[in-house]
C-alpha cells in the first residue's frame, strides 16, 4: 500500500518525536496487525492508498477514519480504495478499532456503518451543503441571534478584511494613479466605471467611493464627478440597504442585482468599460467540484451525506425526532427554514435544531472514475483545454478543488473589463497545483456557512487563455492573514 | 478580377480550431512533427477558404490559421531577427525576439500563401502582412538608435515582400497596425515607415488599424481622432477601420477631413458570439455611405474571427454577405 503523507509543516529544529508522528506509527502498525488477522484482505492492500490528513477546521464533513472506494462511470466497484485518517481529530486509543472498521468497509458489499444516510451520491457542486450554504446567508439573522454574534465574528480575523482600511485606502490610489495615466495620454473615458461584486451592507463601497471623493479633491482631478460604482449582489433585498448607506453618493451609484456566476449577463452595456472590479469573499463561497488523479486516472469525488448512530440519538433526545422524522425535518428546514421544522410556536426549537444538525451531518465520499468522453465537472464557459493546462502542472497524484463557480465568475466578468481595467479578489486561495498535496484546503464548516479555499492555479489557467496573467500577493493589511489578493495584469 | 460595388472581404485570421490549438501546442512540445502540422494547417487553410466561398465572400484569404499569431509568422521569417524558439509553450503567446544587427535582405517566402490561394479558389484574393509599427513594438532593439529607424528598416523589407505578392498574382495586399491606437505620438514616423513599405508595389494596399483582438479583447480603446491628419500622408489605397463595435461616430472624420482613402468598413464586432442580423450589416453600411461614396466602400468585420467559433465566425460571415447585398439592391446594383 502507498502512505500518502497529506500535511506538512515544518517541524521546530531539536523538536522531540511528535504527536502527529505517534498516531502515524499507529496507523500503519495496526494496518500490518489487520493484514496479519486476516482482517484487512492481503489482497486488498497493493491498491490501498493510506492518506495521512490534518484537517484544520474543527469542525468539517470527515469522521476520523474514512474511507473511499472507487467505482467507474455506472457505480461498479473499481479495486482501487483509499483510507483517510484525520490526524487531528484521532485519538490513539479509538485509532485501532476505527482502522479496524474502515478495513471492513472497504470490501465492496460490505454492511453499513450504523450509518443513516440522508442523500444519494451526487458531485460536490450539488451535493446539500449548498442548500445549507443558502440557508445560513437567507436566515442569517435566526443564526446570529442563536449563536450571539455576527458571522464576521467567526471568520480568523473576527471581521471582514474587504473593509481594513489601509487596504481600501491602497485600492483607492492604486486607482487614481490609473485614471491619472489614462488622461495623460488622453485615454481616460468620459465615464468611469467601477464593479463591486458581492456588496454585502456597502461597507467596503461607502469606504472606498469617500476616500476617492476625498482624494480626487485633494489633487484638484475630477474622477469623482465621472464615477460610475457599480454595486453587484444577487439579492434586490442586500443592494437596497447597501444603497441606502451609500445615498449621500447616490448619483455616483449603480445598483444592479446580477449572479456572481455570469456578471457578464446583466452588465452587457459596460463590456470592455469597467476600469476596476472588485470582489471579497465571493469566490470561496462558490460551487466546487473536487477531482483526484491516482496513476494517471482521474476520479470525480462524489458525497452522499449522513448522520452517525450516536448524532441520531443526540437529535431524537435533543428535539424529539425519530430517525425516520430526519429526511422530513431537514427537508423542510431547507425549504422552508428553522420556523418550518416544528409546528408554530417552536421557532427557537427550530434553530436550534438546525444549528444541531448542521454539527452533525458528515459527508462519504466515493471516487467516480471520469473517461475522456465524461465533460460535466467542466465548468460553465471553460474547455478541457483549460483543466488540461492545469493537470499539465499538478503533481501526479493529487487531489484538488476545481473551483467551478470561481472559475466561471471570473470567466464571466473579464469581458467587462475596460483594456487597462483590471479584477482584484480578496479571498483565500491556493495559488500553486503542489500546495494541494500540502494540506487540507476545505470544505469546512465555519459557523453556519461553508469555507473551502479557491484553486487560483485554474483561475490562472482561466486568465491566461482570456488574455490575462493572473497574480497573488500576501494580504498584509491583518497579520497572520490567509487572504491573499488575485490580481490580472494584461498579457503582453 | 472585376469586383462588384461594396466588394466583402475578411480581415485577420479565420476560426482557430481547438484541435488546431492543442496540435500547434504540442508541436512547441516536441509531440507533433513539423510535416504532421503543416498536413493540419493546409487542410485548415482548404476549409477556411471554402467557408468564405460559401458564406460569399467577394475578396478571400487562406484564412491565416499557419499563422501562430501575428507577430511570430514575422519575426520568425525576417532576417536579422533572432527568436527564442524556447520560448513559449502556448502557441498564440509570442517569442522572444531580438533584433541585434541590420535587418538582412532575404524573401520572407510569403509567395507560398499566394499560390496557395491561387490553387484553390478562383476569387480576388488577398494576403496581409503585420506592418513596422507593430513588429517594432514586439521585437527587442538592440541596433537600431531608435525605433523609427527600426521600422523604417522593417518597412524596406515588408517592401521587398509586398513587391513579391503582387507580382506573384495576389489581387490586394493588407498591412495590419493593430498598436497604432496604443501607441498615438508614434504616428508621424510609423506612416514613414508604411510608405516605404508600400513604395512602388504596384497592389491595391489597404491598412488596417483596429483596437486589437488578442485574446477576443480591445488592447486599446479610445477615438480614430488621433489619426487625422497625419494618416493622409500614407500612401495607401484603402483604410480598414473598426465600427462595429466602437459605434460609427468617427465616421465623420472621413467627412471632416476629406480622406481620399477607400473606406474598409468594419460591420462586423468580432468580439462577440452575437451574431449580426443582415439587417444591422446594411444599417451600418448606409449609415458610412452618408461619408463615403460606395465606389470607395469595402465591407469587412472590425478585424479577424480568429477567437470566435468556426459556426459563429461563418454565420457572421455570411450576414455580412447578405447585408451588403441589400444595400448593392437599394443601389441597384
Amino acid at each position: 500500500m502507498i502512505v500518502h503523507i497529506n500535511h506538512i509543516s515544518q517541524a521546530k529544529k531539536g523538536a522531540k518525536k511528535s504527536q502527529l508522528g505517534e498516531l502515524a506509527s499507529l496507523v500503519t502498525g495496526s494496518l500490518v496487525d489487520l493484514v496479519e488477522s486476516g482482517q484487512l484482505d492481503a489482497k486488498i492492500a497493493p491498491s490501498l492508498r493510506i492518506h495521512l490528513d490534518w484537517i484544520q477546521y474543527k469542525t468539517n464533513f470527515r469522521d476520523p477514519v474514512t474511507v473511499r472506494r472507487t467505482t467507474d462511470a455506472s457505480g461498479k466497484p473499481l479495486a482501487l480504495a483509499e483510507l483517510a485518517i484525520d490526524l487531528r481529530q484521532c485519538q490513539a486509543d479509538k485509532l485501532p478499532a476505527q482502522l479496524a472498521n474502515a478495513a471492513r468497509l472497504i470490501v465492496p458489499k460490505s454492511s453499513g456503518d450504523n450509518r443513516f444516510y440522508l442523500t444519494s451520491y451526487q458531485p460536490f457542486r450539488d451535493c446539500i451543503i449548498w442548500d445549507f450554504n443558502r440557508l445560513f446567508w437567507r436566515h442569517l439573522g435566526e443564526w446570529e441571534a442563536a449563536s450571539g454574534k455576527g458571522f464576521e465574528a467567526a471568520l480568523p480575523s473576527g471581521s471582514s478584511d474587504a473593509n481594513r482600511p489601509d487596504a481600501v485606502k491602497e485600492s483607492v490610489e492604486e486607482f487614481w494613479k490609473l485614471l491619472k495615466d489614462l488622461e495623460t495620454k488622453n485615454q481616460l473615458p468620459q465615464e468611469i466605471p467601477i464593479l463591486e461584486i458581492g456588496v454585502g451592507a456597502g461597507t467596503r463601497a461607502a469606504a472606498f467611493i469617500d476616500l476617492f471623493q476625498e482624494y480626487d479633491q485633494s489633487r484638484g482631478t475630477t474622477y469623482y464627478d465621472r464615477l460610475q460604482f457599480i454595486l453587484g449582489d444577487y439579492s434586490p433585498d442586500t443592494l437596497a440597504r447597501a444603497c441606502a448607506s451609500l445615498a449621500r453618493h447616490k448619483d455616483h451609484i449603480v445598483p444592479s442585482p446580477l449572479d456572481a456566476l455570469n456578471p457578464f449577463k446583466a452588465l452587457q452595456q459596460y463590456r470592455f468599460k469597467v476600469l476596476y472590479v472588485h470582489l471579497t469573499n465571493v469566490y470561496d463561497n462558490l460551487p466546487f467540484d473536487d477531482l483526484i488523479r491516482r496513476d494517471g486516472h482521474l476520479y470525480l469525488v462524489e458525497v452522499r451525506a449522513y448522520v452517525s448512530e450516536a448524532s441520531v440519538q443526540r437529535l431524537e433526545s435533543e428535539f424529539g425526532l425519530a430517525q425516520k422524522d430526519l429526511p422530513g425535518a431537514m427537508q423542510r428546514l431547507l425549504e422552508g427554514g428553522p420556523h418550518a421544522v416544528f409546528p408554530p410556536g417552536d421557532e427557537a426549537k427550530g434553530v436550534a435544531f438546525w444549528r444541531a444538525f448542521w454539527d452533525c451531518f458528515k459527508l462519504e465520499e466515493r471516487l467516480r472514475a471520469l473517461d475522456d468522453r465524461d465533460e460535466s465537472h467542466v465548468p460553465p464557459g471553460l474547455t478541457w483545454a483549460h483543466l488540461q493546462d492545469l493537470l499539465d502542472e499538478a503533481p501526479e497524484d493529487v487531489r484538488f478543488h476545481i473551483s467551478r463557480g470561481a472559475a466561471e465568475s471570473f470567466a464571466n466578468t473579464l469581458p467587462l473589463l475596460h483594456p487597462r481595467g483590471y479584477l482584484q479578489v480578496q479571498d483565500i486561495f491556493v495559488e500553486d497545483m503542489d500546495e494541494y498535496r500540502k494540506g487540507f484546503k476545505g470544505p469546512g464548516k465555519l459557523d453556519g456557512s461553508l469555507v473551502v479555499w479557491v484553486n487560483g492555479a485554474l483561475l490562472r489557467a482561466v486568465g491566461a487563455r482570456a488574455g490575462y496573467d493572473v497574480h497573488f500577493r500576501p494580504f498584509t493589511f491583518r497579520p497572520g492573514s490567509k487572504t491573499s489578493v488575485m490580481y490580472t495584469t494584461q498579457k503582453p | 478580377m472585376k469586383l462588384p460595388l461594396l466588394p466583402t472581404t475578411v480581415i485577420g485570421s479565420y476560426s482557430m480550431p481547438e484541435w488546431l490549438e492543442r496540435a500547434k501546442n504540442d508541436y512547441l512540445a516536441r509531440r507533433l512533427s513539423k510535416r504532421d502540422l503543416d498536413d493540419m494547417h493546409d487542410a485548415v487553410r482548404k476549409a477556411a477558404i471554402k467557408d468564405q466561398e460559401s458564406a460569399g465572400i467577394d475578396i478571400v484569404t487562406d484564412g491565416e490559421l499557419q499563422r501562430d499569431n501575428m507577430i511570430d509568422y514575422f519575426t520568425e521569417r525576417i532576417p536579422g531577427v533572432q527568436v527564442d524558439l524556447g520560448s513559449k509553450r502556448f502557441y498564440y503567446d509570442f517569442y522572444d525576439t531580438e533584433v541585434r544587427s541590420k535587418l538582412g535582405t532575404g524573401s520572407l517566402h510569403l509567395t507560398d500563401e499566394v499560390k496557395f490561394l491561387k490553387t484553390y479558389t478562383d476569387h480576388a484574393t488577398k494576403v496581409s502582412v503585420s506592418g513596422p509599427h507593430t513588429l517594432v513594438k514586439r521585437i527587442r532593439n538592440s541596433f537600431y538608435k531608435d525605433e523609427a529607424e527600426f521600422a523604417l528598416d522593417l518597412g524596406k523589407a515588408l517592401n521587398r515582400e509586398l513587391k513579391e505578392l503582387s507580382r506573384a498574382g495576389v489581387s490586394e495586399l493588407q498591412i495590419d497596425e493593430p498598436y497604432y491606437s496604443g501607441f498615438p505620438e508614434d504616428l508621424p514616423w510609423a506612416v514613414k515607415a508604411i510608405n516605404a513599405a508600400t513604395e512602388g508595389v504596384d497592389a491595391h494596399v489597404t491598412l488596417h488599424i483596429c483596437y486589437g483582438n488578442r485574446y477576443g479583447k480591445p488592447s486599446f480603446e479610445g477615438s480614430y481622432k488621433y489619426l487625422f491628419p497625419t494618416i493622409l500622408d500614407a500612401h495607401v489605397h484603402a483604410l480598414s477601420l473598426e465600427f462595429a463595435r466602437r459605434g460609427e461616430e468617427d465616421l465623420d472624420l472621413f467627412k471632416q477631413f476629406k480622406a481620399p482613402f477607400t473606406l474598409g468598413l468594419g460591420v462586423i464586432d468580432v468580439k462577440t458570439q452575437d451574431v449580426e442580423s443582415p439587417a444591422l450589416v446594411a444599417d451600418r453600411i448606409r449609415r458610412a455611405l452618408e461619408v463615403v461614396p460606395a465606389e470607395r466602400l469595402v465591407v469587412n468585420p472590425d478585424c479577424g474571427c480568429v477567437h470566435l467559433p468556426r459556426d459563429v465566425a461563418f454565420a457572421k460571415l455570411a450576414a455580412m454577405v447578405e447585408g451588403t447585398k441589400m444595400v448593392r439592391n437599394e443601389l441597384g446594383k
